[in-house]
């Protein structure tokens, strides 16, 4: 959940490069496991990937009542995370657009353990706009 | 496998494939990984329909992440893609619990790098009625 200074969110107001802020957690072996058990991968070592730092970072900063959609991702690898070190994620707003008249927005997020080892770069794009994606799909079909 | 060596990729080349079923189970588990408790479209159904319109939850896009990742680890090698790798996915269709997602790819092209050589593969993510749910690439640098 947002903390209690958690701003809320609107499109309009939100500024290329404006930072999210950072914060701690500690990975854990349960973590791993979990998410190795949901991707049906014993040999992933990227459970960050599920722990999702941008958009954690984004929801750190701001209560979002419209939502959105995923509508890409970038990642980049360069460390795999070890369970029992802390990592440290700092996000900001990389970018913010009108596409076929729909807004999207671009959180990213770069991750360290507490060795200062680099692990992961993360980029989301996120439509803001979801319930015209879910006219697309056609859901009742 | 091309973490042998550079010399042996080709474009056009295929890379290994995997496929994963998906279950309303996984995408929660995949969901309570994080750090958040937070209902979002992919665990609350009732979220889902008042945000997406849709009568079921979602995947996460980056469980396909995951699973496209997996593809590439097996094909340039764990030492190679877990410090080098990189995943690019545009999502176009929902996957939602009770799909079968089959990601496959193949070998694009390379360029030289400061490391090496940076390898790209072309990626495609299919559920079981063939249709397409991401497409995009993913790379690594050989040396």
């Amino acid at each position: 959940m947002p903390d209690s200074e958690a701003k809320i969110f609107d499109y309009d107001q939100i500024e290329i490069g404006e930072e999210l802020g950072s914060y701690e957690y500690t990975l854990t072996q349960e973590m791993l496991d979990n998410f190795r058990a949901s991707i049906n991968d014993p040999d992933a070592v990227f459970p960050t990937l599920a722990v999702k730092h941008d958009a954690t970072a984004f929801a750190m900063v701001y209560e979002d009542n419209t939502g959105g959609v995923n509508a890409g991702n970038e990642v980049e690898f360069f460390n795999p995370p070890i369970p029992g070190k802390k990592i440290r994620v700092t996000g900001r707003i990389a970018d913010k657009y009108l596409r076929r008249d729909k807004p999207y927005m671009v959180i990213e997020a770069t991750a360290h353990d507490e060795d200062g080892r680099l692990l992961e770069k993360l980029r989301t794009y996120q439509m803001k706009k979801p319930d015209e994606v879910g006219k697309k799909w056609h859901p009742q079909a | 496998m091309a973490s042998a060596g550079i010399e042996n990729i080709k474009p056009g080349q295929q890379i290994p494939s995997v496929t994963k079923s998906v279950t309303q189970e996984t995408i929660e588990q995949f969901e309570n990984c994080g750090i958040l408790d937070r209902q979002n479209i992919h665990n609350n159904p009732e979220l889902a329909r008042q945000r997406l319109g849709t009568t079921y939850p979602i995947a996460s896009g980056r469980m396909s992440v995951a699973f496209a990742s997996e593809s590439l680890r097996r094909f340039f090698g764990p030492e190679v893609f877990n410090h080098t790798g990189s995943v690019n996915l545009k999502f176009l269709r929902p996957v939602k619990g009770g799909d079968t997602i089959t990601v496959t790819g193949q070998v694009a092209g390379q360029e030289p790098d400061a490391n090496g050589a940076r390898v790209t593969v072309n990626l495609i993510c299919q559920n079981q009625n063939g249709h397409q749910t991401a497409i995009g690439t993913g790379a690594a640098v050989i040396n």
